[in-house]
């Protein structure tokens, strides 16, 4: 084979068939509203394991510190992967005494996973605020539960703002990770059109930019909320 | 342990006494204070401080940095906890295990020297909040209430405004109009004017005389000299942890019996 002819076939590579996409065309749309709804949810439980996780970490009792250390220790310090597959194919069958729906075991891993990421970030962001604020709350009457509940934990959501849109954008794109249970999103959209048509090119770079589009689009929204929850700060600082 | 000062002042106050218990003849310090000790760790920060402040009395609390007055001040409404001997606020024993703590602050209005308003609600907002979760007033009457210490403070066109919007001294008189909305019997100041531009020092200061000619009971941390001359009914020195002299205005600035008392006021006079 000559050089010409070498690089010719290098770029016949390039000769991209958007057909392909076409063809397969119901597959990426499911996959993205699937890719959708996994990171959305796993978040949104997400938000509520990490509010308990990082307020329990907070605590004085050890019995209440404790778990709250483990879990978010133990999610953490693992990979995603591996937690996905433990879930998936071990710890729920036996909970359930069946095999999970590939979605219901994905909704779970991210949820778990990202409530320990955002659990630190609560965490931070109640430790942020000045403990004046707390003392001025407490002084005025206000019960621990009220002082955090009117006070301080609408002080940390403003400043957790910018980093628990991070954590989404982190999500959306782990999600990914859960073609390896076949759940129906994007990567696994990508996976299967791969293997029928044994070209990884056009199915790869089609969810590649469809998840740069899908982030882009939340980094927006995030900023813009994080303006619109600004209260005050115009005048003076 | 009742020193002279504060005897004067039960006579004084003899015929005013409007206890709800009604089995006082006599009118009883609303906070007394006796031989509390109080340690950081291995470092004690108060060695034995017996005090008593009694209705519609104004205390100033003077001494140098370190002095432990702000720990004194917090231990009052339990923002610090103490180690040894009792304070009895309004009746209630602080040391009590079963002690309420909301109840006891809600009776004390604490003013901070960094003012510690709620950045994320308006001045109004500031003002209700506590008076509707605590003192379950309606939001109505609440905002009603407000808008009267506005008033009060000067600040009446401002109830719209966030914080970060107002100068310093007006934070501050927000701060202690969202401290009388809570109708406290006893204000509580830790340096209130410390953290002012000097312009804005008076018109705190003028909002504090005013409220001690109305007869609120104060405890005043501050160094303002002239402040606790002309509103203090009973000035207390401390030092290193202790109380080291004490008496009217006129004694302690005019004839300082202790020398420590003598290095610091000459010092800061
Ligand atoms: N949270 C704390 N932990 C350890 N030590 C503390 C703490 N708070 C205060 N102290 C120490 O206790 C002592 C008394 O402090 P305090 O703040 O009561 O003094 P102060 O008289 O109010 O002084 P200043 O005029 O500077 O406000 C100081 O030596 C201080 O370092
Ligand atoms: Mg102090």
């Amino acid at each position: 084979m000559s050089f010409v002819e070498q690089i010719n076939q290098g770029l016949s590579w390039l000769d991209l068939r958007v057909d392909i996409i076409w063809d397969y065309r119901d597959l990426f749309i499911r996959g993205i509203y699937y890719t959708i709804i996994l990171s959305m949810s796993g978040v949104g439980i997400g938000l509520v394991l990490g509010l308990f996780a990082g307020m329990a970490k907070l605590a004085r009792s050890l019995w209440i510190r404790w778990p709250a250390i483990a879990y978010i220790e133990f999610f953490r310090g693992t990979p995603l992967f591996v937690q996905i597959m433990l879930l998936h194919f071990a710890v729920l069958p036996t909970l359930l005494g069946r095999s999970p729906s590939p979605v219901i075991s994905g909704i779970i891993a991210l949820a778990l996973n990202s409530g320990a990421y955002i659990s630190e970030i609560f965490r931070a962001g109640i430790q942020s605020i000045a403990r004046g604020q707390m003392e001025a709350a407490r002084s005025l009457g206000l019960s621990h539960g009220m002082a955090m509940r009117y006070i301080i934990l609408p002080q940390a959501f403003r400043r957790m703002i910018p980093p628990l849109g991070n954590e989404l954008i982190v999500v959306l794109k782990d999600s990914s990770l859960l073609s390896a249970i076949a759940a129906p999103e994007l990567a696994n959209a990508a996976r299967i059109t791969m293997g029928a048509t044994s070209r990884p090119w056009e199915p790869y770079m089609t969810i590649a930019v469809i998840y740069l589009v899908i982030t882009l689009i939340l980094a927006s929204l995030v900023s813009r909320l994080e303006r619109k929850l600004d209260y005050g700060r115009h005048s003076r600082s | 342990m009742v020193d002279t000062a504060a005897v004067n002042r039960t006579d004084v106050y003899t015929d005013t006494s409007t206890s709800t218990s009604g089995k006082m003849a006599k009118t009883e310090p609303l906070i007394s204070v006796r031989s509390v000790h109080k340690f950081f760790g291995t470092h004690e920060v108060l060695k034995g401080i017996d005090l008593e402040v009694y209705p519609q009395e104004v205390l100033v609390i003077i001494g140098p940095s370190g002095s432990g007055k702000s720990t004194l001040l917090r231990c009052l409404n339990l923002l610090e906890t103490y180690q040894k001997g009792e304070i009895i606020v309004d009746g209630k024993r602080l040391s009590d295990p079963k002690i309420q703590e909301d109840e006891v602050r809600r009776e004390l209005g604490m003013v901070f020297q960094q003012f510690n308003l709620f950045p994320h609600m308006t001045v109004l907002e500031n003002l209700i909040l506590a008076p509707i979760k605590v003192r379950k007033k309606s939001r109505e009457e609440a905002i009603k209430d407000a808008r009267l210490l506005l008033q009060k403070v000067g600040l009446s066109d401002k109830e719209g405004a966030y914080p970060d919007a107002l100068s310093g001294g007006q934070q501050q008189r927000v701060a202690i109009a969202r401290a009388l909305a809570m109708r406290p019997k006893a204000m509580l100041f830790d340096e209130p004017t410390s953290a002012l531009d000097p312009e804005m020092v008076k018109e705190v200061l003028d909002v504090m005389k005013d409220l001690a000619r109305e007869g609120m009971t104060m405890v005043v941390v501050t160094h303002e000299m002239g402040f606790a001359r002309e509103v203090g009914d009973r000035v207390i020195f401390m030092d290193q942890g202790e109380i080291v002299e004490q008496g009217t205005p006129q004694d302690v600035f005019g004839q300082p019996k202790n020398e420590r008392t003598k290095a610091f006021l000459s010092k800061v006079l």
